[in-house]
């Protein structure tokens, strides 16, 4: 088990080191760094990119009755490579190695033939949430929002997503994830997935963004969910929030409702989402919601990155000490309802970035904590427990 | 019932793909390559190149237009669209002498390059990014001393690229007009003599609108288009910098041929491209192709602008070299 931890990504650097070597030194090819690697066809018929990211965490919590447990985390440490492979066909494949195994993230096949129209077959992010298809390394915070936890996460299959000047519309049909066979040979379970954006206006400093989103996802054979949220930091394994395994699962539509702004430094963004679970046999629905809002503000001038995706991209600092930014979030989440007490949480949050340049990020973040008599971790903990949670997280892109 | 829904999702996603807006280039292609086979004649590609430092990113400008327009050539023989891009003018000479690249579209000054290295034909004026002229202005700090080209003396200034037009052929012609002399610099660290200008290349418009901001350099010349592009000249920048100098305008960007390419493909091209902005099936293309508006013909004062284009381009060349 050992040896496959270490030799995963061995092979992945060896695998480029000969790609490099076997392109660069060809005439026909552009060869261009910023820490990561692109190469490129002067025919355009294939390209290659290969960067990575590394996020390390530290957090010291103020407890309440519930211990904690401060620490450190490498919270992600991963390779990342696309690249085409002849006109109109492209890969995508990402793996994260910060937890010790081989997490595979996106690993698909692209189709670019058809205009602005983009067919991706494969594991993928699921079609859902601005906060969720945003990277991890472009977010506001460390952590992505409670309400995060109802978003369908990544999976196998096959989505089409179209991108016009104002609007872009996705759908896709997934089965699960590479890793989230049933246990025994039961089928899969499998959703479609769809969202639709509009930005009405869209310039380089300038944005208004609304969305919507939905997913019909039915269970696999086991017919069980269950919903588990920590509070808006990763380095303690407590989940407060959780709604124990639910039973007898039929199906679970979960839908949603995002909205950002942004207007030269200063930017907002709020998302809601509902998540409904139907039990048989009485079809009896139990429903789960949240929703969480931010504002930011580049004190040194700089602008959110909005992008033609409907998603938001990286920040480049124009002064000579790099971007600052000061952020605010109310977030909320419940995951009681009818005879499923999964908690109810609330987090306020109050952040604190430093951009030396486009690649390099330190953040900082002050959670305050509130969680009702429900919120015990199925139990496992006293309920009610209201820590705050000072954390920082040290972070690079190639 | 179930099944039935999510099967039906899957309708959805097929009619998405295939009914979406804008045109597939298969189905272009397949349009070329049933033309070509009609004609009853050995068919080809036509190839459109373009210098480029990135062309993962010009590829997917360049290859829409491609195919508009091969697709509509099919009786000529060409069953299929190409591109090829060049890292440097000189490449893309070599190119177009071996035939290898039939169309270019490019700025004034590499057009007149090609012209005279290659004998391309200048076919068409390009509205990219839908202006069909622009200038260059040269900025420095507010706090600057630096009010005309001729404080530039015994200062630094940086360029963009040495094959830009706006942001190195025309800003070096008018200092050295203005009688300055200009040496190279190996980092913007190093200060040039008292009774020169010190030049640096940037390679990226962003880098020259920082690097005057920090005071890497006490100047910079780009088009006037990139001082008001966010991505080139972010706001709270250009607040703190100022424009001493403005050239005289010149034509955005220019379409060319290979100088042997069949004339009948080189005039089906011009019909083509003239009409491109009335055609509804062209926006796709047109969009992304710089986000080009039109092309219309190179008129007579056009004429008289890329003469001195080509006074300038020499000028240069004998005092800084190729």
């Amino acid at each position: 088990m050992h040896a496959r931890h270490t030799t995963v990504p061995a092979a992945v650097l060896l695998a480029v080191l000969v790609l490099l070597l076997t392109t660069a030194a060809a005439e026909e090819t552009a060869v261009s760094t910023e820490g990561g690697i692109e190469v490129s066809r002067y025919d355009g018929s294939a390209w290659f990119e290969f960067g990575g990211r590394v996020a390390i965490d530290g957090a010291f919590y103020a407890e309440d009755e519930v211990a904690l447990g401060d620490g450190t985390e490498l919270r992600r440490a991963s390779f990342e490579a696309e690249g085409g492979v002849a006109p109109e066909w492209e890969f995508e494949f990402g793996c994260d190695f910060a937890d010790g195994t081989a997490d595979v993230k996106d690993a698909a096949l692209c189709y670019t033939g058809l205009a602005a129209t983009r067919i991706v077959i494969g594991q993928q992010k699921t079609p859902f949430s601005i906060e969720e298809l945003t990277s991890a390394k472009n977010i506001t915070f460390l952590e992505r929002a409670l309400v995060n936890e109802l978003v369908p996460r990544r999976r196998i299959g096959v989505a089409a997503s179209h991108q016009a000047d104002t609007w872009t519309a996705s759908l896709g049909v997934f089965g699960e994830a590479f890793d989230d066979d049933a246990d025994d040979e039961g089928n899969e379970g499998w959703s479609t997935v769809g969202r639709a954006t509009f930005a009405p206006i869209r310039d380089d400093d300038l944005a208004v963004h609304f969305g919507a989103h939905a997913s019909m996802e039915n269970p696999d054979s086991e017919r069980e969910v269950k919903f588990n949220a920590r509070p808006e930091s990763h380095v303690t394994d407590i989940k407060y929030l959780d709604t124990g395994k639910i039973k007898r699962v039929e199906e679970i539509l979960t839908w949603g409702a995002e909205g950002a702004a942004v207007f030269g430094p200063f930017s907002v963004q709020g998302e809601y989402i509902s998540c409904s679970v139907t039990q048989a046999p009485e079809e009896e629905e139990r429903t789960f919601s949240g929703w969480y809002a931010y504002a930011s503000w580049f004190v040194t001038g700089e602008s959110r990155d909005y992008d033609k995706d409907g998603t938001f991209g990286s920040v480049k600092p124009l002064g000579r000490l790099g971007a600052l930014e000061l952020a605010a979030r109310y977030s909320t989440l419940n995951l009681s309802d009818g005879e499923i007490e999964g908690g109810e949480e609330t987090n306020i949050t109050v952040a604190l970035n430093w951009y030396p340049n486009s690649h390099v990020r330190f953040m900082m973040n002050y959670v305050i904590v509130d969680n009702d008599d429900c919120a015990d971790a199925d139990g496992d903990v006293d309920g009610d427990d209201d820590p705050g949670i000072f954390q920082l997280r040290c972070q690079v892109a190639f | 019932m179930t099944a039935a829904r999510h099967f039906t999702c899957a309708l959805v996603l097929a009619a998405l793909v295939l009914l979406c807006p804008g045109e597939s280039r298969s189905l272009d292609s397949d349009v070329a390559t049933r033309a070509g086979t009609s004609s009853g004649g050995s068919g080809r590609s036509l190839v459109i190149g373009k210098v480029s430092d990135n062309p993962k990113k010009h590829y997917s400008y360049l290859r829409p237009m491609a195919d508009y327009v091969a697709a509509r050539m099919g009786d000529l023989g060409i069953t299929e669209a190409g591109v090829l891009m060049a890292p440097s003018n000189d490449v893309m000479v070599r190119y177009l002498k071996e035939g290898r690249v039939d169309w270019v579209t490019e700025t004034p000054f590499s057009s007149i390059i090609f012209r005279e290295e290659a004998g391309a034909e200048l076919l068409l004026c390009k509205w990219k990014k839908g202006v069909s002229r622009y200038r260059t202005v040269f900025f420095t700090r507010n706090d600057s001393d630096i009010h005309s080209i001729e404080d530039l003396r015994g200062r630094t200034i940086a360029f963009e690229d040495p094959g830009s037009s706006s942001a190195y052929f025309i800003p070096a012609s008018e200092l050295i007009e203005a009688g300055l002399k200009l040496v190279p610099l190996d980092s913007p660290r190093d200060r040039p003599p008292t009774d020169a200008v010190g030049y640096i290349f940037t390679h990226e418009e962003i880098n020259s609108s920082i690097w005057v901001h920090r005071g890497i350099a006490d100047a910079a010349a780009f088009n006037n288009l990139d001082w008001s592009k966010e991505g080139h000249m972010p706001g709270p920048l250009r607040e703190e910098l100022r424009i001493f100098h403005e050239s005289a305008s010149f034509p955005r960007a220019l379409e060319l041929v290979r100088g042997d390419l069949e004339p009948e493909i080189r005039e089906r091209l011009r019909e083509i491209l003239l009409g491109a902005h009335e055609d509804p099936d062209a926006a796709t293309a047109l969009e992304a192709y710089q986000r080009t508006t039109r092309f219309n013909e190179i008129d007579a004062h056009v004429q008289t602008e890329l003469r001195e284009v080509d006074r300038l381009l020499h000028l240069v060349q004998s005092e800084l070299g190729k």
